[in-house]
């Protein structure tokens, strides 16, 4: 469906790329990261709205690299939604069906498909579209970008605007979309709650390049560099040198901490890793209960230095006893409140191994940037 | 209400009062001159009427031309980035800070140059014609046109422009069925406005075409002339006709500009 080569672009002195992807027909790709980091470039540059420096940007098997945006027929829906003020709901709607010149019937069809799936009967014959609300202005505008059938949707961070009820009633609503109508879609958005419900695969984009691409669990609990691990909220994360490998090729790690981890592919010992566990990956031990085969290793006393309360969660910030490192525990409020921990009270902790990703310092290209010193 | 709130709202409306009653005794100091029945008679004059019909003919088509080369001027330096953007940004607002008459001088002198003489031979002479008058006007008046439909094309979420394209649109269509429309009271603003700053202009118009009665003679040039022989009632005359154009013109502006909010 689309593919993208070696891509590069620029805006003022930042740079996009190089960058490479490729996407099947009905996928759902989310484009995660932060506010500034060439999102919204990049969906320009494959949109044909800005010429690239250098690579190509493949639709359909077809090299579009050069061609005007109007022959490319992917629709975008903007963050500001850009709805024509000066045009009617159903004008905006039609808008794209009247410039190609699409037969009459097929339109009435679809148009009637989509007032149906966006729930948009009772505003079709408004006559001012400033009078919509949020969520209605933000189906007017989808159902705008779907009209004319197009290969691609790219949407860019179509929601941000949104209270949560609404957000996520829309978010379902896209997910139906790209189900029953097979369209293909490409979703810019900061919001990782977002982009893992909707994004079949992820890629996330720091510093204008794709820091890795993958499926929800790829992205989640394995992160491919030190940045996209910070990103995505990981709040543990120790450094740390392969002391040992084991003949199974489980790694002996340490460096003001020991600990047991996976092993990968060229282990070597003397090697500098990151060493790293989401906050709601790791255990706390009850007291008296026994402890599986997989929870003997990387267990830790430790003591409850703050208690941080989140809507539905809490965050324990941990000292590990003997090593002095901070680690954040996440528990749910349920679990919180049968365990009744209190800042100053004693408790055990497990980083289970399986749950630890780890990265070699030398394979990082963010480690190069600014990771030792943050360490 | 707090005494330091009313302070406030009279220290900001005493000068509005100042000005309002300056422009007050600017226009009922006319009033000891104006003789109601002898307006008829005078509006009549052959030369009067020359003047009035000069005045709106030239005014409307000099702004209608600016208007034209303003639009895409202005939408070029909002929209396009180019090379030597911000200079040619600042030199069309030449002909707003340097006087009328240095500019009509600076025409003047293009006329004598080759390209001038070339145009002359053409037939597009200056002294004394309406082509003189209009070529005055539209250069005192296209740079007020540039500025304010730049800043209307700026107005312009150009995101809007972007979805158009997306949705089938070439540029110029672009341009055409989402861009005019939506600066449509802006272009209609820039219009009134500069229209109006050509009817009153003088000092371009009479150093270029002169102030020849019947043939150049613009309403604030024939004020001039009326002036210049100290016929006042005449005087007068003319610049209530001349007040009265310019409030309606105001009025429309304010009309369309209130819309627009």
């Amino acid at each position: 469906m689309i593919r993208v080569e070696q891509l590069i672009a620029q805006r003022g002195s930042f740079t996009l790329g190089p960058i490479d992807i490729d996407l099947g027909n009905s996928s759902y790709l989310t484009i995660l990261g932060p506010s500034g980091s060439g999102k919204t470039l990049f969906l320009e540059t494959c949109m044909g709205l800005l010429s690239p420096q250098q690579g190509q940007v493949w639709l359909d098997g077809q090299e579009v690299t050069r061609i005007a945006p109007e022959h490319r027929l992917i629709s975008y829906l903007p963050q500001d939604l850009a709805l024509f003020p000066h045009l009617s709901v159903r004008d905006n709607i039609l808008f794209g069906a009247k410039r190609r010149q699409l037969d009459r019937t097929q339109v009435e069809k679809r148009l009637n498909e989509l007032l149906e799936l966006l729930e948009l009967r009772e505003v079709i014959d408004r006559k001012d579209v400033s009078t919509l609300s949020g969520g209605e202005k933000q189906r007017v505008a989808l159902a705008r970008a779907l009209l004319p059938e197009p290969r691609l949707l790219f949407l860019d961070e179509p929601f941000s605007a949104l209270d949560a009820t609404i957000k996520r009633q829309l978010q379902v609503k896209l997910r139906e979309i790209n189900q029953q109508l097979g369209v293909t879609i490409l979703h810019v958005t900061h919001d990782q709650e977002e982009a893992f419900m909707l994004g079949e695969q992820i890629a996330v984009m720091i510093r204008g390049q794709f820091r890795q691409v993958g499926d929800r669990d790829d992205i989640y609990y394995r992160p491919a560099t030190l940045d996209v691990a910070r990103f995505l909220r990981n709040q543990n994360i120790f450094d740390l040198i392969v002391e040992n490998v084991l003949p199974d090729g489980t790694l002996q790690l340490g460096n003001r901490i020991g600990i047991t981890a996976p092993g990968y592919a060229g282990a070597e010992r003397g090697q500098r890793l990151a060493v790293g566990i989401r906050s709601e990956e790791v255990m706390v031990i009850r007291p008296n209960k026994p402890i599986g085969p997989e929870l003997q290793d990387n267990l830790f006393q430790a003591t409850v230095e703050d208690i941080l309360v989140f809507g539905g969660t809490h965050t324990l910030c941990v000292k590990l006893r003997d090593s002095n490192i901070t680690v954040d525990v996440e528990l749910p409020n349920c679990a919180m409140r049968d365990l009744g921990y209190d800042i100053g009270d004693d408790l055990q902790v497990c980083l289970r191994k399986r749950s630890l990703w780890t990265i070699p310092m030398s394979c990082d290209p963010s480690t190069k940037e600014n990771v030792h010193a943050d360490l | 209400m707090l005494p330091r709130d009313t302070a406030f709202k009279l220290s900001m409306l005493l000068p509005l009062v100042l000005l309002s009653a300056y422009f007050l005794l600017l226009l009922g100091s006319q009033s000891a001159f104006f003789k109601a029945e002898g307006f008829i008679d005078q509006i009549s004059r052959a030369d009067i009427l020359s003047a009035i019909a000069l005045s709106l003919i030239s005014a409307t088509v000099s702004s209608a031309i600016a208007v034209c080369i303003a639009i895409p001027s202005a939408y070029a330096l909002a929209r396009i980035d180019f090379p030597g953007k911000r200079l040619i940004d600042t030199f069309i607002d030449l002909p707003m800070v340097l006087t009328p008459i240095a500019l009509g001088t600076l025409i003047l002198m293009t006329w004598n140059t080759a390209i001038g003489r070339l145009l002359s031979e053409l037939g597009l002479t200056l002294p004394f014609t309406l082509a003189g008058v209009i070529l005055a006007q539209f250069t005192v008046v296209v740079a007020i046109s540039v500025r304010m439909l730049k800043s209307t094309f700026e107005q312009i979420n150009p995101r809007q422009e972007q979805v158009a394209r997306l949705l089938g649109c070439s540029a110029f269509d672009s341009f055409l069925l989402i861009t005019l429309p939506l600066a449509k009271r802006g272009i209609l603003a820039a219009i009134i406005l500069t229209w109006a700053r050509a009817v009153g202009e003088f000092g371009a118009t009479v150093m270029v075409a002169g102030t020849a009665k019947g043939q150049t003679a613009t309403l604030p040039s024939s004020i001039y002339l009326a002036m210049s022989m100290a016929d006042l009632p005449q005087a007068v005359t003319l610049i209530v006709i001349l007040i009265g154009i310019s409030l309606l013109v105001l009025f429309g502006v304010r009309l369309v500009m209130e819309r627009k909010s």
